[in-house]
């Protein structure tokens, strides 16, 4: 009796002592941290000094339109961004899982990987170079007859350009996540489905609208939701390519953050910007959390 | 109704209704054949630009039109790389980083992952609630009271202070996977090798680990990448270019050197490299790892 006691007293201890280390890590990283955050957003803060200000950051930061441009720039490019990787992602994914030599489909599926294995910094660095005056884009548009060569597009230095050609980047980018996640997904839709539509004579458009996306259904809200997380708070790719110009064309929160906290020193100011973009950020993944928890039980 | 149709189609669209079934699926097929390889050149486009720029003299990058290959051939990108301490110095750091990072989440995710998969306790739910959403948190966030701590304790400028907060991201992500993947492992196996005179860490070693070898190397592969590409915080923490990381000597190189666009071509490479290289030969693993970094449950 006392030994089985012991026994399984020594569990729950071994228990804890496996969890505890990668916990206390956890909340002294995330946890501290954002308590610290919430603080410094009520302080006027240049990490020499800190002053009470109350809401003021919080005020200042509903009148800044600058602030407000980042966050509708955020959201542009967070929309078109996970767009266009749902439909670049979703279209590939149905042509490797159609009828293909098996070898060919494992190459084609690993060659349209290779973007995404990159640092979105060389992603960004091979996109400045492409898409510079005298490159090699404007090189091919021109010789195709789309532009003339003597004005060429400068398309990271016009302001109506900026923000799409960093949005491009990061579809090239990021879209294989997409591909693998729904031809994953496809996989597992089960073949009778198909063969009894086929019996019935549906069509092959009526097939993909009444089996396969009531089937993906699950799969797509999941990768749209990291995906819209993901990129709404993306740094690398704006701030590697425009530093979020010309004149803030291209500007998004992570970007405004940065620089405002570590090139203006406004940390308090930066801190109530981060906040916001928390509790933005915290309302989506709520979504995303309940999900996967009631998968899990 | 539903059986008219098959007929009616093979009416109003002869052509498709002479070659019959058979051809019209080898149709299709062609044309997926076609359009796969049609967007692998399209992807694969800025890649291979990368490549032939990284063996050409820089006054053939911006010419127009464009000169698709070199006209000639130069490897003087990469001597200049191999030729600079400064720059292999750089490739040493973000290797031992990105490793360290590995190991240290594999190891203590393991630790957490058998706890939450293994024993079942008050709170379970709310740490798992919390892994979660640690993966949602903006990380630019973070960099504001990094940046004060790590200054405070002074570990600012240091490579111990990557290794510390990439745990941030990697961690969380490792307890998930392997979590997951120890679930659907019975546990009666373990218990066999108790009963047969195992510790329980005993059995842990013999039975649980060696078994889950495929979520080991996925997980850990996926961490190395994201340790390798990761950009933010290594901006905010480090200084001097003894303890930069690639991606960030990246940015640098193309802030230094605005046309030399060559070299930063061929350090792209270089950097890109061993992710590609990793992904050839374990490409299995990493799509697991991909695509349970989604769908931890």
């Amino acid at each position: 009796m006392l030994l089985t006691l012991k026994r399984k007293y020594r569990e729950e201890v071994l228990a804890a002592s496996f969890l505890w280390p990668s916990l206390l890590i956890l909340v002294a990283l995330l946890i501290y941290p954002l308590i610290d955050v919430v603080r410094l957003s009520f302080h006027d803060s240049n990490l020499q000094r800190e002053v009470w200000v109350g809401f003021g950051n919080y005020i200042a930061l509903a009148n800044d339109p600058l602030f407000w441009r980042a966050f509708w720039q955020t959201v542009v490019f967070t929309f078109f961004s996970v767009l266009l990787h749902l439909v670049i992602g979703l279209g590939l994914a149905l042509l490797l899982n159609m009828n293909l030599d098996p070898a060919f489909r494992t190459v084609a599926r690993g060659l349209l990987i290779v973007p995404w294995l990159l640092a979105p910094t060389v992603a960004g660095m091979i996109w400045v170079l492409m898409l510079q005056p005298f490159g090699v884009l404007n090189g091919l548009l021109a010789s195709l007859g789309f532009i003339d060569a003597n004005f060429t597009i400068s398309w990271l230095g016009d302001p109506a350009t900026a923000l799409g050609s960093v949005t491009a980047m990061n579809v090239w980018r990021a879209f294989p996540f997409f591909m693998v996640m729904l031809l994953a997904g496809l996989q597992a839709i089960p073949k009778q489905l198909y063969e009894a539509a086929e019996i019935d004579g549906a069509s092959l458009f009526r097939q993909f609208w009444h089996i396969t996306l009531p089937q993906l259904r699950g799969v797509i809200t999941t990768i749209v939701l990291l995906d819209s997380i993901w990129t709404f708070r993306a740094f690398d790719p704006v701030y590697v390519m425009t530093g979020g110009g010309p004149a803030h064309a291209s500007e998004v929160l992570a970007t405004a953050i940065y620089f405002d906290g570590f090139q203006k020193l406004k940390f308090g100011y930066a801190s109530a910007e981060a906040v916001v973009m928390f509790i933005v950020l915290f309302i989506v993944s709520a979504i995303y959390v309940r999900r996967t928890m009631s998968n899990q039980q | 109704m539903t059986v008219a149709q098959p007929i009616a189609a093979a009416h109003t669209r002869p052509f498709l209704g002479k070659i019959g079934i058979r051809g019209r699926e080898r149709l299709i097929n062609i044309v997926a054949y076609v359009l796969l390889l049609v967007a692998i050149v399209i992807v694969f486009f800025p890649l291979a630009w990368m490549l032939t720029v990284s063996v050409r003299p820089n006054i053939e990058v911006m010419r127009m039109p464009p000169e698709w290959l070199p006209q000639v051939f130069t490897l003087e990108g990469y001597r200049k790389i191999f030729a600079s301490p400064r720059y292999l110095l750089v490739f040493a750091n973000t290797m031992v980083i990105s490793l360290l990072v590995t190991v240290l989440s594999l190891i203590l995710g393991a630790m957490a992952a058998y706890a939450l998969a293994r024993f079942k306790f008050a709170g379970q739910r709310a740490v798992l609630m919390f892994l979660i959403t640690t993966q949602m948190f903006p990380l630019v966030l973070l960099c504001i009271p990094y940046f004060r701590i790590f200054i405070t304790l002074g570990l600012y400028d240091t490579r111990t202070s990557l290794v510390i907060v990439y745990l941030t991201f990697t961690l969380p992500f490792c307890i998930l996977m392997l979590r997951s993947y120890f679930i659907n492992i019975p546990r009666d196996i373990e218990e066999a090798a108790m009963v047969d005179g195992c510790s329980r860490l005993g059995a842990i070693f013999r039975t649980l680990v060696p078994m889950s070898y495929p979520a080991f190397i996925g997980a850990g592969l996926y961490t190395f990448l994201l340790a390798w590409n990761e950009f933010l915080f290594a901006v905010v923490l480090i200084e001097s270019w003894e303890n930069r990381v690639l991606t960030m000597a990246i940015y640098s190189l193309m802030a230094e050197f605005v046309t030399d666009w060559n070299t930063m071509m061929a350090f792209s490479v270089l950097a890109s490299l061993p992710l590609v290289m990793a992904f050839i030969f374990l490409q299995k693993f990493m799509v697991q790892g991909m695509t349970a970094g989604a769908l931890t449950s």
